[in-house]
């Protein structure tokens, strides 16, 4: 008995190893333990169901209120995966990411190198016009961005939403705190040594900020995935329609069979999910040190 | 020399301004420039993306007569009192549990952080699935399990706000949850002990040590959560349409229907952008305020 609670790993909340193993802790960890089952059980049996309903017809669908399929047949997903030619959508939303990606990364950080390095004069209002912009949301202006979009002919390709992903003031924020806690001595170095400030920050500040890009890189691939909103005034109707642009028109129809839409819906999680598992442990604990989510 | 030295350093300004122009070019494009022009179109009357003619606040009277806009005001605030209900209760208590646990609170972790990573429109299509009125909706089957009728919840007038604060809570109260774990792992243990020694039990160290280390924590976000319901469009707009009778229309909706909902009124989109944007900018100062008390940003 004794040799059991010795081999737990030490308490780290409110309650201390040095509570002991009262009945009242007993009874507050089992508490905490139904509590935290509760929490796993809500936040995963919707996305285990959506899969699940994925595999039924949409006689199944309507009638039965079992959650587990009458059978596990793949062919009903490869049907609405190429009734919808969601191959193609798949393909748009990677263009659509690597875009956002690459302008996210390359505008962001240099505005941000600006502003946290070089400084220069009046550095300051750029700073501040870009932390209004972090809490005036860009979903404000859809509508004299869509004008502009519309009048300079930008509409019906990837190049507006590329060219957003490069006006990020969460980006920006993200990258101008990461910079400074750089220590200027290196920066400095560089400049003795004859660098321009351009090539100070490929040849010094860049290689020293991995962990900030890979950080900025899963928000902008999440982002660029999930936004449809703008995605859906640019390409709506275009051949080049991400899956979300799809999926949103798509369950706006006004005959829609529920079944293909639960696995349109599973088409359009996979990707994150997986994107999250591969990179979980880094955004976690990003999220846990920079203490804002994306 | 003194000279090449003062002109060395115009050059490095001018570098160093140009290192930034695309960024500050494309904010510009995408966010500064649009919000003032929305304070510009709001003036206009509007035909298709042309300006016609100068109004003065005729959009604004025009909005502020409107049945749709007194009723969308009504629900932004009935939206805030839910989600400060639910949003921002649920995240601290889920803190407060997932952090006392000491086996598997790397997997409770992940799990209540996954339905944030699934892109929205996904998230709000799935619960319309689970508050469906058919008798296969899930929630109904539950429902049914436990002996209750089946009911349109997405009919119910005086439903559909909170349920949409719900599935908005769904999605977002793990990451909010993970923000105050940081929080509660950055408290020194010392002070446990301490307490302890001092004679305190579990509930006064509760009190005492987690609670005031939360709440501080807890005043920026109320006011991120405040700002962040404001901008509720899109979980209405697929859940319900705004519906029944504009039981659930938002700010943000009216916004989107004015302009995109069949009647391109840009003008009348951009009065009710204004309004929203004057509302956060309230906020945004309350934000400032209580953050430079709190935290260095700069």
């Amino acid at each position: 008995m004794k040799q059991e609670e010795y081999s737990l790993p030490p308490r780290t909340g409110v309650i201390r190893d040095f509570d002991g193993y009262t009945v009242g802790v007993k009874v507050g960890m089992a508490f905490i333990y139904i509590a935290c089952a509760l929490i796993v059980i809500v936040s995963l049996f919707p996305i285990i169901w959506v899969m699940l309903a994925g595999f039924k017809d949409l006689r199944e669908y309507m009638s039965s209120t079992a959650i587990i399929p009458n059978a596990f047949d793949f062919s009903r997903y490869t049907k609405t995966w190429t009734q919808l030619s969601v191959t193609q959508n798949y393909l748009n939303s990677l263009y659509v990411i690597i875009g956002c990606v690459l302008c996210a990364l390359i505008f962001n950080g240099l505005l941000a190198y600006g502003l946290a390095i070089l400084k220069p004069k009046g550095h300051k209002i750029v700073n501040s016009l870009v932390m209004v912009s972090l809490l005036i949301p860009a979903t404000i202006s859809l509508v004299p961005l869509f004008m502009n979009i519309q009048n300079f002919k930008l509409g019906g390709f990837f190049t507006p939403l590329w060219l957003a992903a490069g006006a990020n003031a969460f980006f920006v924020i993200l990258f101008r705190q990461f910079f400074q806690s750089l220590p200027s001595s290196i920066i400095e170095a560089g400049r003795i040594d004859g660098c321009s400030q351009l090539q100070t920050f490929y040849k010094i500040v860049l290689p020293l900020s991995k962990p900030i890009c890979v950080v900025v890189t899963i928000f902008a691939i999440n982002g660029a995935w999930s936004d449809f909103l703008l995605p859906y005034l640019v390409l709506g109707g275009s051949k080049w329609q991400t899956v979300m642009v799809r999926l949103f028109i798509f369950s706006t129809q006004q005959t829609i069979n529920y079944d293909d839409l639960m696995r349109a819906v599973v088409f359009s999680m996979i990707p994150p999910i997986i994107i999250f598992f591969i990179f979980q442990k880094k955004l976690t604990e990003n999220i846990v040190t920079v203490g804002i989510k994306g | 020399m003194n000279r090449t030295r003062i002109s060395a350093r115009w050059r490095q300004q001018i570098t160093s301004w140009l290192i930034m122009l695309p960024g500050i070019a494309l904010f510009a494009f995408f966010l500064w420039g649009p919000l003032l022009q929305s304070v510009r179109m709001s003036l206009y009357r509007t035909r298709n993306i042309e300006l016609v003619n100068f109004v003065w606040f005729d959009n604004y009277i025009s909005v502020f007569k409107r049945e749709e806009f007194h009723q969308a005001l009504l629900n932004t605030f009935s939206y805030t009192f839910w989600s400060l209900l639910l949003g921002f209760f649920i995240p601290i208590f889920m803190a407060l549990v997932i952090g006392e646990t000491v086996r598997g609170k790397g997997f409770i972790r992940t799990a209540a952080y996954i339905p944030n990573i699934l892109p929205g429109l996904a998230a709000v299509i799935l619960w319309t699935a689970f508050f469906s009125a058919e008798r296969t909706g899930v929630i109904n089957i539950l429902l049914g399990k436990l002996g209750i009728e089946r009911m349109a919840f997405l009919s119910e007038a005086s439903l559909v706000i909170p349920i949409i604060v719900i599935t908005a809570t769904w999605k977002g109260a793990g990451a909010t949850a993970l923000i105050y774990m940081a929080g509660l792992a950055g408290i020194n243990p010392e002070l446990y002990e301490a307490a302890t020694i001092d004679g305190a039990g579990i509930w006064r160290r509760i009190r005492h040590i987690t609670l005031p280390a939360i709440f501080s924590l807890g005043s920026t976000m109320l006011i991120l959560q405040i700002i962040s319901i404001f901008q509720i469009m899109y979980e209405p707009l697929v859940l319900t349409k705004g519906g029944p009778d504009n039981a659930s229309l938002s700010l943000m909706l009216l916004m989107w229907r004015y302009a995109f909902g069949g009647t391109m009124d840009f003008g009348r989109a951009s009065a009710v952008a204004v309004i929203i944007s004057v509302i956060l900018l309230a906020f945004t100062v309350l934000y400032s305020i209580v953050n430079r008390r709190k935290t260095d940003w700069e």
